[in-house]
């Protein structure tokens, strides 16, 4: 396999985040597309195991996944080459509308378009937690954990960064401690 | 305005926080933006990120830099997409030493399972603050039943950019 330029690599990017609807998991399956079954740069297994290191950090997980893929195709320059790509379409289209629409956003029509869309994502958040929930949520530990999340946001009003720190040592420890349960039962 | 410093911060924290995907950046836009600087009211809000929603790329880029822009034009909208980028590249520039490691450690498939259960909580909590501050009608509900509906009936063979801008076009009917 021929190294791919810079250039290359930028442009690879840069026209999967133009044309991706959807954000950063949509995204993930078009430059799986490209990188994996279309170039052949990068094997699907180092594909789908980087995929899910880009989702288990902390941060924009189509940005996680540009560093990642563009480090194992050419090393730091590369990883830049692949975050410019990901990034700049969104800028500038969104710099694009900011620019060109924003001053019609309170004109009536428009901004019951807006109020519709923003019903609609409400209706999205919904189903997000549906399905999260239905494939997450197997036993009564992690709806346990769930809850302790919803009481540190909801009950004692922390910042909602704090639910996911809290239920990440929760469920740590818990997970921890049933585990030496179990093997101490084993005995 | 708000000062760069302080929006930059808050989607440094934004960022660091929307573990799972866009969607979870909405219930922390919220906090940051509205409720806890108030630099932004709710519904001038929500429509940046429906924007976001139904534009192409990640979404936290696109609200971070649309929410920036408004906040302090050009330079407002760089300081917020630089500051939503910037923990990604920080982590794994540090951790790209141990990524293998990373991937296969039991203690991180234990907080993993943890930590996804802190982001059900912060979509279930997005569901009532936001659902509940977009929707404050009759047709509002109506509206947001159906999009809920046609998502769940549909799944997987529906994109929610469909969802989303058929319940704008909805709005401009009944709103």
């Amino acid at each position: 396999m021929k190294t791919p330029r810079y250039w290359t690599i930028f442009w690879t990017f840069f026209r999967i985040g133009l044309f991706t609807l959807g954000g950063g998991l949509a995204m993930a399956t078009v430059i799986r597309h490209e990188l994996v079954l279309q170039r052949r740069w990068i094997k699907d297994e180092d594909f789908l195991s980087e995929l899910s290191t880009a989702t288990l950090i902390p941060g924009v997980i189509a940005v996680n996944l540009a560093f990642l893929q563009g480090r194992r195709l050419r090393g730091k320059g590369g990883s830049f080459a692949a975050i410019m790509g990901t990034v700049l379409p969104s800028f500038l289209v969104i710099l694009l509308i900011a620019t060109v629409a924003m001053p019609y956003f309170s004109h009536p029509v428009v901004a019951s378009f807006l109020k519709g869309c923003a019903i609609g994502v409400a209706g999205l958040l919904g189903f997000a937690a549906y399905t999260f929930g239905r494939k997450y949520v197997r036993d009564y530990r992690n709806m346990l954990v769930c809850a302790v999340g919803l009481v540190v946001i909801a009950v004692l009003g922390m910042h909602p960064v704090w639910a996911v720190i809290v239920c990440g040592v929760v469920g740590y420890t818990w997970h921890t401690f049933t585990a030496k349960n179990t093997q101490n039962s084993d005995r | 305005m708000a000062g760069l410093f302080r929006l930059f911060g808050s989607f440094v924290l934004i960022a660091l926080g929307a573990y799972g995907g866009g969607l979870v950046t909405i219930p922390l836009i919220q906090h940051e933006i509205v409720e806890k600087h108030n630099w932004l009211g709710f519904e001038e809000m929500a429509g940046l990120v429906a924007i976001a929603q139904i534009t192409p790329g990640p979404i936290a880029i696109n609200s971070a830099t649309f929410v920036g822009f408004r906040l302090g034009s050009f330079l407002g909208s760089l300081t917020a997409t630089v500051a939503v980028v910037l923990p990604s590249l920080t982590i794994l520039t540090a951790l790209t030493p141990f990524l293998e490691k990373v991937q296969t450690s039991s203690h991180v498939l234990k907080i993993r399972q943890g930590l996804q259960m802190g982001v059900l909580s912060l979509i279930i909590f997005a569901v009532w603050s936001y659902g509940t501050a977009v929707m404050n009608g009759i047709p509002e509900i109506m509206t947001g039943i159906a999009a809920f509906a046609f998502l769940v009936a549909f799944e997987g063979k529906i994109h929610p950019f469909l969802v989303i801008l058929g319940s704008g076009l909805l709005g401009i009917c009944i709103f």
